[in-house]
């Protein structure tokens, strides 16, 4: 029998220390791990690098991580949906890496996937290959970027079973799969928890090898609330 | 005024959609194309966060919060059409399989170069998946308003603002005007829309170009209630 990973959500996330890097799935607010994020807001950390698509959604998600002085950097590819954000980096209390999307993609793919760096055409000639190599092959310029390896990843799936097997729903999915492979530590809320044996394998997304921990989702923030018949997880 | 600009900018952009294309349209102008579409035409809309097949906006009180653009707004998904993560949708369009990209601007200039992410120490947007979808799409179009909110060019000689990419624009659709770039000539004045002459064209457009020997006037105007 796969082991039960459902724990606490304080005893998942006490995982986290200042200075660690972190890599958060979501899309300005489809999918994001708000029930982590929370969480987060109310522990005594500091320093943090984040990796995530964006901030968050208006004022949800990292950017109240910034606005906290949690976050010491935060490496994105459009914070254009949380003003504070653009107004924390101007005013020199962020630190911001721009990264063209794909590129932070396949960096957190990469990652996990045991591959040390990849070869991209996407910002040739731009910022984004500013102190980069540029490789040519076959007479194309690439700019050579390094794989990420972060210490946690929070993420956000509709469905999970104790093993942590998971189940994203319409667009929510985006970036909590590649963050899953990148991290040491990966925390999965999930909306719906289901037994060992009960999600249909042709439908899992994260199989649960990526993935260390998983909690309940607030239920506030779910968006399709099942019933499940969990079985055997001791929840 | 300036809605009605961007209305008739979606309008003439939609008309360079072909039957069967495959096209990811940016944030806001962009999106109003999808409104436009002419019939007869069928296109796939592929949307960055993880969607393609792209259908008409949910009736309201239907609307879904795992269901959504890249701009956040509700969507459907047409028969036909998937969800994927982002490494998976990166793949599609970093790789090739886009046969055309809509996107606005703060700047494009006559090398065809694109800046739409960032004005230094005041907005800071980010690239979003701009950079990926110029340097992957086919055929990138630059749809925007001809001048800046205080008049000044937006088709420049030179951006001045830090790049989206390099070389990367195809075609440059305002409400005023539509340019397309060759490899020989540059950028090329092929359309005029009703109520400017080429000499309105000159005097706003900052970056050198071509007039086509067959630039068609009072254009834009002919297939508006297609």
């Amino acid at each position: 029998m796969p082991s039960n990973k459902v724990v606490s959500l304080a005893e998942a996330m006490s995982h986290i220390r200042s200075g660690m890097s972190i890599a958060i799935g979501g899309f300005i607010g489809q999918g994001d791990p708000l029930t982590l994020i929370d969480y987060l807001k109310t522990m005594d950390v500091s320093d943090l690098t984040i990796y995530e698509n964006d901030g968050g959604y208006r004022d949800r998600g990292t950017v109240e991580l910034v606005e906290q002085g949690k976050v010491k950097k935060l490496v994105a590819s459009h914070v254009g949906t949380t003003p504070a954000i653009g107004k924390a980096v101007n005013e020199g209390r962020l630190e911001f890496e721009p990264v063209p999307q794909g590129t932070l993609a396949e960096m957190m793919r990469c990652g996990g996937a045991g591959i040390g760096g990849f070869l991209t055409p996407t910002g040739v000639g731009t910022v984004a290959a500013e102190g980069k190599q540029i490789i040519t092959l076959n007479g194309r310029d690439y700019i050579l970027v390094p794989s990420l390896r972060v210490d946690v990843a929070l993420i956000r799936a509709h469905r999970g079973d104790t093993w942590g097997n998971l189940i994203y729903r319409g667009t929510s999915r985006n970036f909590s799969v590649p963050a899953a492979m990148c991290a040491d530590y990966v925390i999965a809320e999930v909306e719906n928890l289901y037994g060992i044996g009960e999600l249909d394998p042709e439908e899992v997304h994260t199989p649960g090898i990526f993935v260390d921990a998983v909690v309940r989702a607030n239920i506030g923030y779910c968006v399709v609330r099942e019933e499940p018949i969990v079985t055997n997880g001791k929840v | 005024m300036a809605s009605n600009a961007k209305e008739i900018i979606a309008r003439r952009a939609a008309r360079e959609l072909k039957d069967g294309q495959i096209i990811n349209l940016g944030i806001g102008l962009p999106t109003l194309i999808a409104n436009h579409v002419p019939s007869g035409v069928d296109v796939i809309i592929q949307t960055e966060n993880g969607a393609i097949g792209v259908g008409p906006a949910p009736a309201p009180g239907c609307e879904d919060r795992d269901r959504a653009n890249a701009g956040n707004q509700p969507i459907t998904l047409n028969p036909g059409g998937s969800y994927f993560d982002s490494a998976t949708s990166f793949a599609m369009i970093r790789g090739g399989h886009l046969d055309a990209t809509f996107l606005g601007t703060l700047q494009v200039d006559e090398e065809g170069n694109i800046a739409n992410w960032i004005v230094p120490g005041k907005m800071l947007a980010g690239m979003g998946g701009a950079m990926d979808l110029v340097t992957g799409a086919k055929v990138v179009h630059i749809v925007t308003e001809h001048c800046a909110k205080d008049g000044s060019p937006k088709l420049l000689k030179r951006c001045t603002y830090p790049l989206t990419g390099a070389r990367e624009c195809d075609v440059i659709i305002t409400e005023r005007a539509l340019f397309r770039r060759y490899p020989d000539k540059g950028f090329v004045l092929e359309e005029v829309a009703r109520g400017y002459t080429l000499a309105d064209i000159a005097a706003c457009t900052e970056m050198s170009y071509t007039v086509s020997d067959n630039v068609k006037l009072d254009a834009y105007g002919d297939e508006e209630e297609s």
